[in-house]
């Protein structure tokens, strides 16, 4: 093996909490290669960001390092003094935070803040960095004439071109990227990687990549180490780890990928019995409008976050509503779930139009017909009450049953979500639960008043990659069993595919295309439709890499 | 019905207070105060009673001295106590319960509910509060009713403020949506969802405006504002200085009432950091993180390495 650029040896970390310390990240090694892209894929308090931070020495109280070497180039960063700490970072490592929006400062220009950077490590003076701070422009492609624009006034996408701007500020050897597109789009974050991966090959840095999400690291890293609750359970090579790796947690990982392209594999997500019933309408929007009242006292803008949208959902049908952020597949959740009143149109529910019986405030009725799963679970539920508050609460606002039935039906409900035993999920509150368990609860709560349609908002964006499925799975059966429509809105239209019987894409609030999931996905129609789907299906970075 | 474990807020919370030592001194020390105020009149000598000759300094029979009219000092301390607090907490309580009314009804319309609400907040906030206070405790018959009043007037606002900024912060949150969705009405989603999540700022206001009620209570009554005829730890000040305490230098007919307010106060504000503690266990987990390290590390950005793994 050639000299590492960096070498981490036996590294431990320790977060003091008021009891025992908790052990974060365990005695974790492996280097980086000059010049390579090192995918480290975990998730949520895997301790992959713990390892990041310790590398640039930048974690937060209450963590310690208690052991271990981190060598760059050969010396110890554990053992450098306070000053040559701050001398190597941005120098050597320079860091690509996940939120551009939270990296960068809300008060100053573009231009301010990377001459910043350059004022301070390099000594420029004010034209020195200006011509410099041109460079870096037309290294990530963006027009000279935003560089006195303030972070709010670009794209996602834009904003996190800046922050990758700003961290090639001093060509650092080496560039540690943590989750730098998770916020963003899937066609955004493939411009990015892209445009990442040609600067590398450009200039030639040494990359770091932290992401939860192994599909997207399969598509560009070399090399993959995986954690696991602190531990680094496996490092081998992306080819390797794409082909199921050698430890079972990664072939977990790897076997549950839906993907949006390709042959449908029937074993991960049960498909309803066929039935040849006629398809009976149970809730349809005609025209359905809703615009936000944006800034401005005197002359006020108006934001149209749905334009005309209107669809059908039959019954015991799973309807999914595909599309990014800003696209208003949540608002149109919304507006179902009647937390909001749509400027104009109509929602009409079993032949009913329900603005025309119930104006003001939607009826009991109507609520018990349709419930709703939020995307957040850890919002969703008040982390003051009980599961079983949750879960008794709408039964008796509904007077669904007697006061003595409630508790085995509780118990039931619970199960039917695969919280089991049920008796003890019961008694526990939202904060001694994982996330998955937390949606479960969510759903169950949605399930318990028995309704026809169940919303459901990104139910599985905030979870982990490997409880994802068994979220999809538990819905795919609710379905089956409780003959309840669904419907499923996301930006992931992979699992849009494997879940749902029709999806409808939208754009901008504009309803571009509605299919069954496996024509539509087969073979799109619309461009936007297209790029979608080329940007979730695998293999779609190698295929611009080689035009490089 | 199966038996439910007893873990709701409440009781995680007087865990919570028992284990901090901020809280757990802060309550003995106001307990202590109230077991006073409460049975304080029992075991004393008369506070009224012209016992010994005037402005006598501390002695056997007299442990605090007597004041300018011949009275004991510790009794007149004493007894002072329960009028003082009885003020003092009614007060807080008040402003907190108006304060959480009318900012939380509305913080969770907005709208043209909040225009209205708001605009009476702020017109109440914009009032000068001493000299509104002064105004109508000298306006209004002295006593203890209408101190409590003057302070609930002038002080609710700002709190009713902090709870609606509260309010319309919680009000958007997915449990608010989740409760309206399945069917809930708006007064329990107020009051049983989102108010036991302000119960943090509900009991740091509660102790706040306690503090803010004795010091001002004492003051009014120190300017003769009160009824003079009770004994209050506000009227003890009120004669002292009638008696020209300062002058004569009979120093132990003010020192022992300054005292018991700085010390009811200590208290208050011991047990507001001990809140802060329990509900945001970060401020603990920081401090104890810098145990491990050694002196004037950990403010320089840097994560310190402690190598305690081989």
């Amino acid at each position: 093996m050639p000299n590492p650029i960096l070498s981490i040896k036996n590294l431990n970390v320790e977060y003091i909490t008021q009891s025992d310390p908790n052990h974060a990240v365990k005695n974790v090694s492996f280097d980086i290669q000059k010049g390579e892209v090192f995918g480290l894929v975990g998730e949520s308090g895997s301790g992959k960001s713990t390892v990041v931070q310790s590398i640039l020495r930048t974690l937060p109280p209450p963590a310690i390092i208690t052991g271990g070497q981190i060598l760059l180039n050969g010396v110890d960063i554990l053992q450098m003094s306070d000053a040559d700490v701050q001398k190597f970072r941005w120098r050597q490592i320079s860091i690509v935070m996940q939120s551009a929006l939270n990296a960068l400062n809300p008060v100053l220009s573009i231009r301010q803040q990377i001459s910043d950077v350059l004022f301070i490590h390099k000594g420029l003076n004010k034209k020195e960095a200006d011509a410099r701070v041109r460079e870096l422009f037309d290294l990530i492609d963006i027009n000279h004439d935003r560089l006195d624009s303030f972070p709010h006034e670009l794209s996602g996408g834009m904003r996190q071109r800046i922050v990758l701007a700003i961290a090639l500020a001093l060509m650092p050897p080496f560039i540690i990227m943590d989750e730098p597109t998770t916020a963003l789009d899937v066609i955004v974050e493939r411009e990015i990687l892209f445009k990442v991966l040609e600067l590398r090959k450009e200039l030639g840095f040494t990359i770091l990549f932290i992401t939860h999400d192994l599909n997207l690291l399969l598509e560009f890293a070399e090399r993959i180490g995986v954690m696991l609750q602190g531990d680094l359970i496996e490092v081998n090579t992306a080819s390797v780890i794409g082909q199921g790796g050698e430890h079972e947690y990664t072939k977990k990982l790897i076997g549950s990928l839906p993907s949006a392209t390709g042959p449908r594999r029937h074993d991960l997500i049960p498909l309803p019995d066929k039935k040849d019933q006629e398809p009976e309408p149970l809730l349809e929007l005609r025209d359905l409008c809703k615009s936000f009242n944006l800034s401005g006292w005197i002359n006020p803008k108006k934001l149209l976050a749905v334009n005309d949208v209107s669809f059908t959902i039959n019954k015991s049908e799973i309807v999914s509503l595909v599309g990014e952020s800003g696209s208003g597949k949540s608002t149109v959740a919304r507006l179902i779930a009647r937390l909001i009143k749509p400027t104009s149109g109509s929602i009409i529910l079993n032949g009913k139009n329900i603005f025309e019986s119930e104006p003001r405030k939607a009826s009991l009725a109507y609520r018990r017909k349709v419930q709703m799963v939020f995307q957040d679970p850890f919002g969703s539920l008040n982390s003051v009450h009980t599961v079983y508050h949750h879960l008794e609460r709408p039964i008796k606002r509904h007077k669904l049953m007697d006061e003595s039935k409630i508790y085995q039906y509780i118990i039931d409900m619970l199960e039917a979500v695969d919280l089991s035993p049920g008796i003890v999920f019961a008694d526990k509150f939202p904060h001694e639960m994982s996330g998955g368990e937390r949606q479960r609860v969510a759903i169950a709560r949605a399930l318990s008043l028995k309704p026809e349609l169940i919303i459901a908002d990104e139910p599985t964006s905030m979870l982990d990659v490997s409880i994802r499925l068994d979220i999809l799975r538990i819905l795919a059966n609710l379905r089956n069993q409780n003959n309840v429509a669904i419907l499923f809105i996301t930006h992931d239209l992979a699992s849009a595919r494997y879940l749902a019987d029709r999806i409808i894409v939208l754009q901008n609030g504009k309803q571009v295309e509605e299919g069954l999931s496996e024509e539509l996905t087969g073979n799109p129609q619309h461009h936007y439709t297209k790029q979608l789907i080329a940007a979730a299906s695998p293999g779609w970075l190698k295929k611009n890499l080689e035009n490089l | 019905m199966a038996t439910r474990k007893n873990d709701s807020i409440l009781f995680r919370w007087i865990k919570g207070i028992i284990h901090n030592k901020k809280a757990l001194s802060g309550s003995l020390l106001v307990l202590s105060f109230i077991l006073i105020a409460a049975i304080g009149p029992y075991i004393t000598v008369d506070p009224n009673a012209f016992l010994d000759t005037p402005l006598s300094p501390p002695s056997f029979s007299h442990w605090f001295g007597t004041t300018g009219q011949g009275q004991d000092v510790l009794a007149q301390t004493i007894s002072g106590a329960r009028q003082t607090l009885i003020v003092g907490f009614a007060t807080g309580f008040f402003v907190v319960l108006i304060g959480a009314l009318i900012g939380g009804i509305s913080g969770f319309y907005g709208g043209k509910v909040d225009d209205v609400l708001s605009m009476i907040i702020n017109i109440f906030l914009v009032m000068p509060g001493l000299p509104l206070m002064v105004i109508l405790a000298s306006w209004l018959p002295p006593g203890p009713l209408t101190l409590t009043g003057v302070l609930v007037i002038t002080g609710w606002a700002w709190n009713a403020r902090v709870i609606r900024s509260q309010m319309m912060a919680l009000r958007d949150r997915d449990f608010v949506s989740a409760a309206i969705v399945s069917g809930e009405r708006n007064i329990r989603i107020i009051l049983i969802e989102i108010m036991p999540r302000m119960l943090s700022l509900l009991a740091s206001s509660f102790i706040g405006a306690s503090i803010y009620a004795i010091g001002a209570q004492v003051g009014l009554e120190f300017l003769g504002l009160g009824d003079v005829s009770t004994i209050t730890w506000g009227t003890n000040l009120y004669w002292a200085s009638n008696d020209l305490a300062l002058l004569t230098g009979s120093w132990w007919t003010f020192v022992p009432t300054g005292i018991c307010i700085a010390f009811v106060s200590f208290g208050l504000t011991l047990i507001n950091f001990g809140i802060d503690e329990v509900t945001n266990p970060r401020l603990i987990s920081e401090r104890n993180w810098r145990k491990y390290l050694p002196k004037g590390k950990g403010n320089d950005g840097i994560t310190p390495v402690i190598k305690t793994h081989a």
